[in-house]
């Protein structure tokens, strides 16, 4: 393609007049885009991706001679998140404004109004920032081809984030069908950096045949953005670690020493990596800095709307001093104010943790600078592993979703609400995407069945008519209800049932899952959004509540966010502690739990990478049997239970499971004998997946993992606000709709997707298979302890953990860490905060 | 098959989750929500077939294995009017044909009044709640009768959670209190609701084949 200068030049000119130098990397993306091609920019921190995408469609709309009125939508705007959107929009405004150019910016997302939408309706903006399930919305409606087929960029604003989900897979199919209206149509993505990055770039770009690629003559383009800022990344290290808990994720041990840190920067990023912690921590500042009241924040995901943007609002204008939050602030944003991120506990994997840092020092000259304060001991380790490979460069791929046939039945029908699709071009058309390069006939066969007949042939009702055949050969929604129903339930998120929180005057604080007010009883105190409340009584999914009392409250815990470590970080931990066996390392988190990690190797081992430590601990409650692959917490659930199952085909007897991210614990009342156990094939890779699902109960795992398949579906259909009754009629929870499947249509494919999201997502299996090889490998190191080893103490709590709701209980572990701590010299003066009772 | 006394009456507990009264030769059912997967099919939802005959022929063992006369339906027989779908009615119809001499009645419930009567057909006696029958009362829904008698109800789909051992375990149940009792979900393709029982309460759970007594 001849490239006209005429665009550039403007570019060029503008730069200069404001006195600014285009980064290398800007100007690579929009001569790529002029010349047609597509891509994905990345970089570890965001600076300048944005403009980069940007200004490519805006010179070559000048190229074209510009003019005086807006152009018609040019540019499609994907993101993640709505929360994102907006600030996107208004960057995106703030360039278009400098430019002096008349190219209108508009907002499509779920909280767009009906009045916007209309306007939109009238006459669509040059550019349309939306979600991937807006774009899929768009596409249900009659006229989407008419309004979509002359765009000419689509920007993935960051791709990595949806790369790893069905969102992801969404975004693939909703490019496809707009290339299929569009062939010239191009891609930019802008996404962090990650492991697979090629594979990224290629999902956006799709299959074409080698022959349209040579036609088109271009490919993808990788390009690199800048990456000259400069990371610090340190740990808080107490002057004294003797009273650090061994285990435990509140972590408020650091309290002290995080105050500190918050007093010497102007404004602090404090990450936690859930909820719950960053409530706790919340209040654990005000309690140690009351004057602080007004000057820190709170942020996550539960909180209402409002409230986030108040503190967002205050981290831009750089009115607060710090803010806690979960990973609601990972993304978007900047916040040019922030001059340090603490993170506490541990980041888990090396994005995340890169991806934290770049939240600050967005200041010219000045440096990102994360720091982590570690909840435990082994966290110290964590830490350093984790910098080591951030140093290193090693960083996370995210492992794109193969094939999700409950997501292909939902494109079906969105496409068949839409402009309708005819058998042999969609199909073309889905496996024109990279999700769908590889499937099968059968496959796509019975994903047209599930929509048009509700099953195969043989079981065909002539009451199912979802989506019809016409007799143009046409499949299209004919009836208005489903097509209704069905554009309400696009999407892949599977919400809890949330219930709002309100006081009595109406102002709402945000939500809480069900589960957690179910558990209330009214004059309960709870603590969320920062504040003691007391609970009322809950009407219509809302529980209003009152200001609490001082005194003891609980805290909710929410489902899921805790990430098990990734395989880098896990990589990197093996290699520290051998480097520390060896006496090779000089990291200072060692340095500061050597008394720790001398106990360990004095009572047991520290283990090197080329051995599999196992050790053996009689107790008043058994036998426990720990290892260590530190694979992360899902690799050894697997793990525990595929060694449990096995070991139980020799010998009957009841274990107990637990794991945490570093080992597992097998524990059961009678002594066995592991070594014969070992060598007769307990690590065998033979039948390992029959194993593993048979000592998993894999069939209630599965049934869990089918609420997300049975939602994307359409089997189940999500309430939402103001619903009419009419639906009720038609609403069963996934676990009765699995039943009724497992029983009478066991083969159904959507159950198989189900179970192999389970392996994949939940176990890891591919790591899990990976972790086994290397523990059969390496020879057995036995251990036997007469107390539980540093190692091994925070996995035998962690299983109490998940028993602990009662004060009991709660008593009971107490007592061990007092216990322990004796055995280790340590005396703890206050044990109450050292474990996470809630 | 359990037998427990209620009301002073011998009532025979079915794993089929019905309920057998000798002493009258009725069988009681609740929930038997027919044509709830048509439903649902009927809405785009792709269910797969299989649930109303399961219903119809759990509906015959149980009344082979007692040998009632009668069968009372205590509330939300039919699911919905848009379930009311040919292929689901010629399945049960062919059914109650090969038992013309069972009494069948219903006692309508709250999906009833919305779906209306089954056909004529059938020969279903339908009436409203309150009706006494000896020591009991038909009810759809829980609660006290209002005139004396012990009330039998449905509607609420009960459930207990048992654990132990680590585990728990949610299962469907009959419910007995001072006043009312509550039959678990008949119908395939139902759920259930965990309820708390009072002490002094009879409750039995249904566990594949067996009714237990847990209270």
């Amino acid at each position: 393609m001849k490239r006209d200068l005429a665009g550039e030049a403007f570019l060029e000119s503008w730069f200069e007049a404001n006195g600014w130098r285009a980064f290398p990397f800007q100007r690579e993306v929009w001569q790529a885009y002029l010349e047609g091609e597509s891509g994905l920019v990345h970089s570890a921190t965001g600076s300048g991706k944005t403009l980069a995408a940007w200004l490519g469609p805006i010179a070559q709309w000048m190229g074209e001679g510009g003019g005086s009125t807006a152009p018609a939508l040019r540019v499609l705007w994907i993101t993640p998140m709505r929360a994102l959107a907006s600030d996107t929009v208004l960057s995106l405004e703030r360039a278009v404004e400098g430019l002096g150019i008349p190219w209108t910016v508009g907002l499509r997302t779920g909280d767009t109004s009906s009045g916007e939408r209309a306007r939109q309706a009238k006459r669509l903006p040059s550019a349309l920032v939306t979600t991937p399930e807006s774009l899929s919305l768009m596409l249900s409606n009659a006229d989407g081809r008419e309004k979509l087929s002359q765009l000419r960029l689509v920007v993935v604003d960051e791709w990595h984030e949806l790369l790893g989900n069905k969102r992801g897979v969404m975004t693939e199919l909703g490019l496809a069908r707009l290339r299929k209206w569009n062939p010239k149509l191009q891609v930019w993505g802008l996404s962090a950096t990650l492991g697979n990055i090629e594979e990224a770039l290629s999902r956006l770009l799709g299959c074409r045949p080698a022959d349209a690629v040579a036609a088109a003559g271009v490919a993808g383009r990788v390009v690199r953005g800048v990456s000259d800022k400069r990371v610090i990344m340190d740990t808080l290290i107490p002057a004294t670690l003797d009273r650090f808990p061994w285990a435990g994720h509140i972590g408020l041990a650091m309290l002290d020493d995080v105050v500190e840190a918050i007093e010497s920067s102007r404004s602090t990023l404090v990450f936690t990596n859930v909820r719950s912690q960053a409530e706790i921590w919340y209040q654990g500042l005000l309690e140690a800095k009351p004057e602080w009241a007004g000057l820190i924040g709170l942020h996550h995901g539960s909180l209402d709307t409002d409230v986030r943007k108040w503190v967002e609002a205050g981290l831009k204008e750089g009115r607060l001093k710090a803010v806690v939050a979960t990973s609601s602030l990972d993304l978007g944003v900047d916040f040019s104010p922030v001059e340090r991120v603490l993170q506490i506990g541990s980041p888990k994997g090396v994005a995340r943790l890169l991806q934290r840092a770049g939240r600050s020092g967005h200041a010219p000259g000045q440096a990102s600078r994360i720091t982590c304060a570690p909840s435990h001991a082994l966290e110290f380790v964590e830490a350093a592993a984790v910098r080591r490979a951030a140093l290193a460069g090693r960083i996370e791929s995210r492992e794109p979703v193969d094939r999700p046939l409950d997501l292909l039945t939902q494109h079906l029908v969105t496409i068949a609400v839409g402009e309708g699709f005819e058998a042999e071009a969609m199909k073309e058309e889905v496996r024109g995407t990279v999700a769908f390069r590889d499937l099968a006939d059968a496959e796509w066969q019975w994903a047209l069945d599930f929509v048009t007949r509700g099953g195969d042939a043989l079981k065909a009702y002539p009451d199912y008519q979802k989506v019809v055949l016409g007799e143009d050969g046409w499949y299209r929604v004919k009836d208005a209800a489903i097509a209704k129903r069905h554009r309400m339930s696009i999407g892949t998120i599977v919400s809890d049932a949330a219930v709002d929180i309100r006081f009595r005057s109406g102002k709402r604080l945000g939500n809480v899952e069900e589960s957690f007010i179910a558990r209330l009883a009214k004059g309960d105190n709870f603590i969320f959004a920062g504040q003691q409340l007391e609970f009322i009584r809950v009407e219509n999914m809302t529980a209003y509540v009152r200001p609490g009392k001082p005194g003891s409250a609980v805290i909710p815990r929410w489902d899921g966010g805790r990430c098990p470590l990734s395989g880098e970080v896990s990589d990197s931990i093996r290699e520290l502690l051998e480097l520390h066996v060896q006496g090779r390392e000089d990291e200072p988190e060692l340095k500061a739990i050597a008394r720790l990690l001398k106990l360990q190797h004095s009572w047991s081992r520290i283990p090197r990478r080329s051995e599999m430590l196992v050790e053996q601990v009689q107790t008043r409650e058994g036998h426990h049997i720990f290892m260590y692959p530190f694979e992360g917490r899902s690799v050894h659930l697997g793990l525990s239970a595929l060694l449990a199952w096995r070991i139980s085909r020799h010998q009957a007897g009841t274990f107990s499971l637990g794991f945490t991210d570093y080992g597992l614990e097998l524990l059961c009342r009678e002594r066995f004998e592991l070594i014969p156990l070992l060598k007769g094939g307990l690590l065998s890779a033979e039948n390992l997946l029959e194993d593993m699902l048979a000592s998993l109960n894999a069939a209630e795992l599965t049934k869990r993992q089918f609420r997300e398949v049975a939602r994307v579906a359409g089997l189940v259909f999500q309430g939402y606000p103001g619903q009419p009754k009419t639906n009720r009629q038609v609403q069963a929870t996934s676990g009765l709709i699995y039943e009724v499947f497992a029983r009478w249509d066991p083969d159904n494919p959507l159950l198989g997707q189900a179970q192999k999201e389970v392996l994949q997502r939940q176990l890891e299996f591919s790591r899990l298979a990976a972790g086994l090889a290397r523990m059969r490998d390496a020879p057995v190191l036995l251990r036997q302890t007469h107390k539980p080893s540093p190692f091994a103490f925070p996995i035998m709590v962690s299983r109490f953990r998940e028993k602990l709701t009662t004060e009991k209980l709660a008593d009971r572990v107490m007592r061990m860490q007092l216990e322990y701590d004796k055995a280790s010299g340590v005396l703890p003066e206050a044990p109450g905060s050292q474990l996470d009772l809630l | 098959m359990t037998e427990c006394t209620v009301a002073g009456e011998t009532l025979v507990l079915l794993a089929e989750k019905a309920m057998y009264w000798p002493a009258r030769g009725a069988l009681f059912v609740a929930d038997f929500h027919l044509g709830k997967a048509a439903t649902f099919r009927r809405a785009g939802i792709a269910l797969p077939p299989g649930t109303t005959s399961e219903n119809v022929e759990r509906l015959g063992r149980a009344i082979d294995r007692t040998g009632a006369r009668e069968v009372i339906f205590l509330g939300d027989f039919l699911h919905s009017a848009d379930g009311r779908a040919e292929r689901t009615l010629r399945r049960f119809a062919a059914w109650r044909e090969a038992r013309k001499a069972l009494g069948l009645t219903l006692v309508r419930g709250n999906h009833d009044l919305k779906a209306g009567d089954p056909p004529e057909a059938w020969n279903m006696r339908c009436i409203e709640a309150g009706e006494r029958l000896g020591t009991f009362v038909l009810n759809h829904e829980p609660g006290e009768a209002k005139r004396g008698g012990y009330a039998l109800a449905g509607h609420i789909h009960p459930a207990v959670r048992l654990s132990g051992e680590g585990e728990t375990l949610r299962l469907p149940c009959f419910w007995f209190g001072a006043r009312c009792g509550v039959l678990p979900a008949f119908g395939a393709f139902t759920g259930s609701a965990v309820v708390s029982p009072r002490s002094g309460d009879q409750v039995f759970v249904v566990a594949e084949d067996h009714v237990l007594k847990v209270a």
